[in-house]
């Protein structure tokens, strides 16, 4: 297990390298291209851009600088309130940007309940006899500890998780605006809320996972994904390499949907009243929403 | 037992009072729909008229008062048996996407109800729409098109009672004729009929007995031959003169 005193001086070396600085001012050169074009389209991204790029820089270099603590983690209940604390953060970041009531409660309770039992999951998996698990990756400088694969798999579970149920979310959210006249007619057929949008969620859970499905299906073609070419790097064999790549897309594909599933459906609870109408009060709040992202 | 059945309050309404916000759209409603006629619902744009509909088949509440059907409170009742037995063609026909078969069979599908070909047929022609519309996609209809196949779609569910938003305000004569002879047809059926309408011919044409609102309250119940007589005829197009009904908000 790396100790702290060789961390610190570790990142004192990196920074004191020129190479480093070299390379993220020529990088922001593309940064200063994107806010241009930002500001020639009016999308009023620019501010969220730089503070995007700014704040995820410190956090990753401060991920960066205990990357090696935590991968060395052997204690399973310290990985899963890691992940907890990872399941709130990307909680949180969703309802900054659909900002739409008890959307921080519910995104949550999906994020974590599908993450925690995938995650479950993978982890036990390792106790069927002669297997190692489903994501054991041995790993030269932290060694074979749980925390060094369980840890970055788990963040990319939790990334797919809060991204594809927030591309669902607003794809329902701006469908329940639109269809408001259909919604009532199928109620006033008789249908129940679930039955009168079903094809909405039909439409919003298509709308996230049909890009990752794609990106699965060109996989090796069009992609080489990231995990995989730094195992490779790494010195893993590329057969075991892509085997790998595969079992985490089921994983992160299975979080996706899952997470985006339970948000929509709770989301959904809050469109009809107690008397299956439609809750206008809620219709208004989410309307709004709309009209203000707008400007 | 005809005349018990003449004399069936078919729906209640109780100082009724419907808000959006602070103002008022419906203000102290109380009147007595009876079964057996044909009512009409008259007044000018923004008289309350649209959400005095959606009211019956609960597709709103009243913020205060009630509204029995069959003498039964209405908020005791399940929201689906309501819309069940009480059908609603709104003014806007709010087709699914899909065929116009598709569209029939949409609340039959819900409540088990089973249909031939050849019956959706005999309920297209009832709404003035021949056979080649059933397999039809909804999108390439005309807006009198898509009105008829919406209170296709309603009759298709068997309702006992049906709510009508001026069904025929985007039609020509002829199939407004044919529309209207259909809802005299299911009438006398037993099929009790309430309709909006801002057309001074078709009430007099359709309706025994009318409601008439107007900024919200309710002026007069009448029998349209009674209205007819106690307002003069330019009295009567101010109440019908505006075309449109208010939007939902």
């Amino acid at each position: 297990m790396t100790d702290l005193t060789s961390i610190i001086t570790d990142i004192v070396q990196t920074l004191a390298d020129p190479n480093i600085w070299i390379r993220l001012t020529l990088a922001s050169v593309l940064l200063v291209i994107l806010i241009l074009f930002s500001l020639w389209q009016k999308t009023s991204l620019e501010r969220k851009i730089i503070w995007s790029f700014f704040r995820g820089l410190v956090q990753i270099v401060l991920l960066g600088s205990i990357l090696l603590l935590i991968f060395g983690i052997e204690e399973i209940w310290l990985l899963y309130i890691i992940l907890l604390f990872m399941c709130f953060f990307a909680a949180y970041t969703n309802w900054r940007s659909y900002p739409y009531p008890k959307i921080f409660t519910y995104n949550f309770i999906a994020i974590t309940a599908s993450v925690m039992i995938i995650m479950t999951f993978a982890i036990f998996s390792s106790a069927i006899p002669n297997f190692d698990g489903i994501i054991y990756q041995p790993n030269e400088s932290a060694g074979s500890s749980f925390g060094s694969f369980v840890i970055p798999v788990g963040s990319m579970v939790i990334f797919f998780a809060m991204r594809e149920s927030g591309v669902a979310l607003e794809r329902l959210k701006s469908d329940l605006l639109k269809s408001k006249g259909e919604i009532e007619a199928a109620l006033a057929l008789g249908a129940t809320p679930n039955r009168s949008i079903r094809n909405l969620l039909r439409d919003s859970f298509r709308a996230s996972l049909v890009p990752t499905i794609n990106r699965v299906a060109v996989l090796g073609i069009v992609t080489i994904p990231g995990l995989m070419s730094g195992m490779i790097i790494g010195g893993a064999s590329p057969i075991e390499a892509a085997v790998y790549q595969i079992v985490v897309f089921m994983m992160l594909l299975t979080a996706a949907f899952f997470t985006s599933i339970v948000t929509n459906y709770l989301f959904t609870k809050q469109f009809f009243t107690s008397e299956d109408q439609i809750n206008l009060d809620f219709y208004n709040i989410i309307s709004q929403k709309k009209q203000g992202k707008k400007k | 037992m005809n005349t018990i059945e003449k004399n069936h309050e078919l729906f209640k309404v109780e100082n009724v009072i419907f808000k959006v916000g602070e103002t008022k759209i419906l203000n102290q409603i109380s009147v007595v729909i009876n079964s057996n006629d044909i009512t009409g619902i008259i007044g000018p744009s923004g008289a309350g008229k649209s959400t005095f509909l959606r009211l019956l088949n609960k597709l709103i509440s009243p913020s205060e008062g009630k509204i029995l059907f069959e003498s039964k409170d209405t908020k005791g009742i399940p929201s689906q048996k309501i819309r069940k037995e009480i059908g609603l063609v709104q003014q806007r026909p709010f087709l699914f996407n899909g065929t116009v078969k598709e569209n029939l069979l949409y609340g039959p599908k819900i409540w088990n109800i089973n249909y031939s070909d050849d019956e959706l047929i005999q309920l297209l022609q009832k709404v003035a729409l021949g056979e080649e519309f059933l397999d039809k996609q909804v999108e390439g209809l005309s807006g009198g098109e898509q009105q008829r196949v919406s209170l296709a779609r309603s009759l298709a569910n068997k309702p006992r009672v049906i709510l009508l938003d001026e069904p025929t305000s985007s039609l020509d004569i002829n199939s407004e004729e044919i529309i209207e002879t259909t809802l005299k047809q299911l009438n006398q059926e037993g099929i009790k009929i309430i309709i909006v309408t801002h057309s001074l011919e078709q009430t007099e044409r359709l309706t025994e007995s009318l409601l008439f609102l107007r900024e919200g309250k309710l002026i007069e119940k009448i029998s349209t031959v009674n209205f007819f007589s106690k307002y003069n005829i330019k009295e009567i197009r101010s109440f019908f003169k505006e075309k449109g009904e208010e939007e939902e908000k």
